[in-house]
């Protein structure tokens, strides 16, 4: 019985929710709660609220008690206006997205909502979370902001949309909930989880967070020369570049003149995952060694190079792998 | 703009603050006091104890009882109401129940639910308390008792500390306030029910003074010690004289040698219609307190009266068709200047002087004699008068007790009585002449109220009196005039010794304290009047005061929907103007600066700051340069240094709306 209630009840929910989504459309990244798009429905307690005041309607029509029915009345007045002050808990706020920056496999995606109140009343009790999720909790004064994480926990590699955003209240009096559902076009990348070191890797290079930097291929030091973007920045001369100014790399044999290619053919055994997995490990350690190193993947290649967003794009390439929209 | 820490992720606290709940305790023992003085003590002091102890908890950080503990409490406490008062049903029961139950509920208030569940039991025993007493103190109360419930209901909508206690009552209050519109339109729109759906329970059985449907000697004499408000009445205009407030109850035309009884009532349809109504009229309203009784009472004759469900009966006595469990008012007209004339059918005067064989014998001789010696039926009644009057007889409300020849005794033995004494001796004398004779009860007098205008009639004003048929109609004889004139006159309190009366009555007499009680029945009147006794004939009244004719159900709900709906813009507007976005001054004249800039050069491009389209603005206009550079500098200074007092805006304002560069630089200034 109960299951079966629950099953209508989710049945409507996502009737409710496709709905919505189709009405409101894709919400821009930064956007006001506008009141058509804030929704309201009365809490369990709320019901339970309705009733009680329903029965002192009955006794007061039995009993013809004036002062019944003032109460009666006075707390159905109560309740109607809570409506408004629920519902304009939540019109007009400002919310706005930050996309998340990319993490590995298994990690959150973290992330992070600002609201701001622009009103002169503060706003208070406003959940925010993935519909159906865990929400938190925040307050605004007027004409405050705050920034609200919300992580999202990744499984697979790839491009992860942004989950549908539900952010309501119940304040002043929990009889009813207002909310509103929030479906941006934003999206968080899940790199590929790196496979573990050392498992038939050519390199033998030190682990991704360990800063040393006596790679072999790189211990000939050959002379300084002008920084380039894209250059690793631990490879800076910041003593020089504290003396005079000029932003000079350190040169060394053997790391420049042969960039490495990180091929797909190379990784011949396992499956799809296996193969994206000790890529991405190898990726990350040619990153640690300052290498400069390419990538070819079916899909696409990139070109040799240095830095963090070369890192990112091979990492990129790599989570998008096999997957549909491969736009990278 | 302040920036918030981020938050991390948390769960709802299992247990609310201590401060939260504060305010739960404290709107139960809001409720709970106007119960205090009417459920048993031990009751409220279990509220008290518990309330305490569930502070207590909380303050320490205690675990809350478990159910092992809870449920037997519960129990013990249903099993104790049981034996208290041996019912559930009844005010003092339930209201004793919701106490129990309200804090047994704040043993166990885990989540915002049940916190919401305590203050909603809360507001029901406040409408508990209505159905015990509706004083006038009773909305201030309902007030501060709602707006502190409310508030913690506020407070335990949050999921962490309470909101600050002044913030939070203004948060509430705000809610509670602008409720209050809405409640008084519902009030009085919402379409009003007569009659009780399911029958009303007694409280524990109290007798109601009033009025009953017979009378033996000594009857009244119990009301008359009584100062409890019979009725209060408002004339329109001209006040009568005491003398002839002679305000009409049951008629009793059965008398079976002891005790006056009224008939079986029947009821002549259309006998309002074949009252003679040219004589003098008079229209009052009635207020009268509930009595259990079916009396309504009116002066001599009614022709008109607005309560629902009542009638003439045949004997020109109002009365209702159920009885008079609550308070009720009503206008009547009467014409006071006689009965109309009639004719009695031969089985009606001979009910009307009927006798039981073998009453009151001496009497019978007595009246016959003193029949003989007068020519007239109307000499005849004036000569027992004077009987009355002239001999030793004596009004006191402690006469000696009657036997069964009642009047007999009291004619020619004790010789004292009190006014159903002297109506009932009267009215035997009458039938046994053969002139048809009935005792009506009611009241007579009252007290003035010169602060509200309108007359207290208490139950010790209750009064018996004749009326006689003579010459076609009947005509009304008061016996006891005759004996105590200055009980028409004046009132009971002087018609008898003060002292024997006590309470109340002795109080009114001292002046200051009598001007207390008469300002004190005002405000209470005042407020029965236009609050407590508004029902379905108010509402009807007072729409087709206001120019809808017949009003009817429909008509009701659509004035309480167009009412609601503006209430509800009302709000809804109230709210928009404190969530919508601060007015910005500010903004609104650097719009008005960039307006003019635009036209005289070219348009600020988005991502232009004041400096740097200033700067812009000067090289394509050099004859504007320093104006513009002026400007623009103090719209920067007053945007960005702190926050701008109202003068400096002010002035800025003129500046700008002086600053009215032509489209085109003059022709003798260098492109």
């Amino acid at each position: 019985m109960v299951a079966v209630l629950r099953n209508t009840a989710t049945r409507w929910g996502e009737r409710a929710r496709a709905w919505a989504a189709k009405r409101q459309g894709i919400d821009p990244q930064r956007l006001e709660l506008e009141s058509r798009r804030v929704y309201i429905l009365p809490t369990r307690a709320g019901l339970i609220f309705a009733v009680i005041v329903f029965t002192m309607l009955l006794g007061a029509m039995n009993y013809n008690n004036n002062m019944g029915f003032a109460l009666t009345f006075l707390l159905t007045g109560i309740g109607i206006v809570s409506i408004h002050h629920c519902h304009h808990n939540l019109t007009g706020l400002l919310l706005q997205a930050v996309a998340a920056s990319p993490v590995f496999a298994g990690d959150d995606l973290r992330f992070r909502f600002t609201l701001e109140n622009p009103g002169r009343d503060a706003r208070w009790q406003l959940k925010l979370g993935w519909d159906g999720g865990p929400t938190q909790v925040t307050e605004l004064e007027p004409g405050e902001r705050s920034t609200v994480n919300v992580p999202l926990p990744t499984q697979q590699r790839g491009r992860i949309k942004l989950p549908r955003v539900r952010v309501s209240t119940q304040f002043p009096l929990g009889l009813f909930q207002a909310w509103s559902w929030i479906n941006m076009d934003l999206h968080g990348l899940a790199y590929p989880q790196p496979a573990a070191r050392a498992s038939g890797s050519s390199t033998g290079a030190p682990g991704r967070h360990d800063r040393g930097r006596d790679t072999a291929g790189d211990d000939d030091y050959s002379g300084m020369r002008d920084w380039r973007e894209g250059d690793p920045p631990r490879r800076i001369a910041w003593k020089v570049m504290a003396r005079t100014g000029q932003k000079l790399i350190s040169e060394y044999e053997g790391g420049a003149p042969m960039p490495r290619w990180i091929d797909w053919d190379s990784e011949p055994t396992g499956d799809d995952e296996e193969r994206v997995s000790r890529l991405a490990r190898r990726v990350l350690d040619a990153d640690e060694g300052g290498w400069e190193y390419g990538l070819r993947m079916p899909g696409g290649q990139v070109a040799p190079g240095v830095g963090p967003d070369h890192r990112h794009r091979c990492l990129e390439l790599l989570a998008l792998h096999g997957q549909r929209d491969t736009d990278a | 703009m302040k920036q918030k820490p981020l938050r991390e992720r948390r769960q709802e606290p299992p247990q609310e603050s201590a401060g939260q709940l504060i305010w739960l305790v404290g709107a139960v023992l809001l409720a709970t006091l106007p119960h205090a003085p009417f459920v048993h003590p031990w009751i409220p002091l279990m509220v008290v104890a518990i309330s305490a102890s569930r502070l207590w908890l909380a303050f320490n950080r205690k675990r809350l009882p478990s159910a092992w503990l809870r449920v037997p409490l519960t129990l013990l406490a249903f099993t104790g109401i049981l034996l208290t008062y041996r019912q559930i049903s009844g005010v003092d029961a339930g209201s004793s129940l919701l106490l129990v139950m309200v804090a047994m509920k704040l043993l166990e208030t885990r989540g915002h639910r049940d916190r919401a569940i305590v203050v909603f039991i809360c507001y029901f025993l406040l409408f508990a308390a209505f159905l015990r007493e509706q004083a006038p103190w009773a909305p201030f109360y309902l007030a501060i008792a709602v707006l502190a419930a409310t508030t913690a209901l506020l407070q335990t909508a949050r999921r962490d500390q309470p909101i600050r206690a002044g913030r939070a009552l203004w948060l509430a209050g705000r809610i509670v306030l602008q409720a209050v519109p809405l409640m008084i339109l519902l009030f009085v729109l919402f379409p009003r029910v007569p009659g009780p759906f399911w029958s009303l329970p007694q409280r524990g059985g109290q007798a109601t003074t009033g009025l009953s449907d017979s009378m033996s000697p000594g009857d009244i004499t119990e009301l008359a010690l009584s100062d409890k408000v019979a009725f209060r009445v408002r004339f329109d205009d001209d006040i009568p004289r005491g003398a002839s407030l002679y305000w009409r109850g049951p008629v009793l035309a059965q008398f079976n040698g002891r005790s006056w009884s009224m008939r079986a009532r029947s009821y002549l349809p259309g006998l309002v219609d074949k009252v003679d109504r040219n004589g003098d009229s008079i229209t009052y309203d009635i207020t009268l307190e509930p009595n259990n009784q079916h009396w309504l009472l009116a002066l001599e004759t009614p022709v008109y009266w607005s309560a629902q469900r009542s009638t003439l009966t045949s004997t020109f006595a109002l009365a209702s068709f159920s009885p008079l469990d609550r308070r009720l008012s009503y206008t009547a007209t009467s014409i006071v200047s006689g009965t109309t004339p009639g004719n009695m059918p031969d089985r009606a005067r001979a009910a009307d002087t009927y006798l039981p064989d073998g009453s009151n014998p001496r009497t019978r001789d007595w009246a016959r004699m003193l029949r003989s010696r007068h020519e007239t039926d109307r000499g005849f009644l004036s000569a027992i008068l004077d009987t009355f009057r002239n001999q030793p007889y004596f009004y006191t409300l402690t006469p000696g007790v009657l036997g069964a020849q009642s009047v007999d005794e009291f004619l020619f033995s004790t010789r004292e009585g009190f006014c159903g004494h002297y109506a009932s001796a009267f009215a035997v004398l009458a039938r046994a002449v053969g002139i048809p004779a009935r005792v009506v009860t009611g009241y007579q007098g009252g007290e003035l109220n010169p602060l509200g205008n309108y007359w207290i009639v208490r139950q010790s004003d209750a009064h018996a009196w004749v009326e006689v048929w003579l010459d076609g109609r009947w005509e009304r004889i008061d016996p006891t005039a005759a004996v105590a004139p200055e009980r028409i006159e004046w009132g009971m309190d002087v018609a008898i010794d003060r002292g024997s009366v006590g309470g109340a009555a002795a109080l009114r007499g001292s002046a200051f304290a009598e001007q207390l009680l008469l300002s004190w029945d005002a405000v209470n009147t005042a407020w029965n009047r236009w609050v407590l006794a508004f029902g379905p004939d108010s509402q009807t009244d007072l729409l087709s005061r206001i120019g809808i004719p017949e009003p009817s159900t429909r008509h009701l709900i659509l004035a309480l929907t167009i009412g609601m709906a503006l209430c509800l813009a009302w709000i809804w507007w109230l709210q928009q103007q404190r969530q919508a976005p601060r007015r910005d001054a500010l903004a609104g004249l650097y719009r008005l600066l960039c307006q003019r800039t635009a036209r005289a050069a070219r348009p600020r491009r988005p991502d232009e700051g004041p400096t740097e389209y200033a700067r812009a603005i000067a090289a394509r206009r050099p004859d504007l340069a320093t104006e513009v550079q002026r400007l623009f500098g103090a719209y920067a200074r007053l945007r960005y240094d702190g926050p701008a007092d109202s003068r400096r805006v002010a002035r800025f304002r003129e500046q700008v709306r002086a600053f009215r560069p032509a489209a085109t630089p003059p022709a003798d200034s260098p492109a």
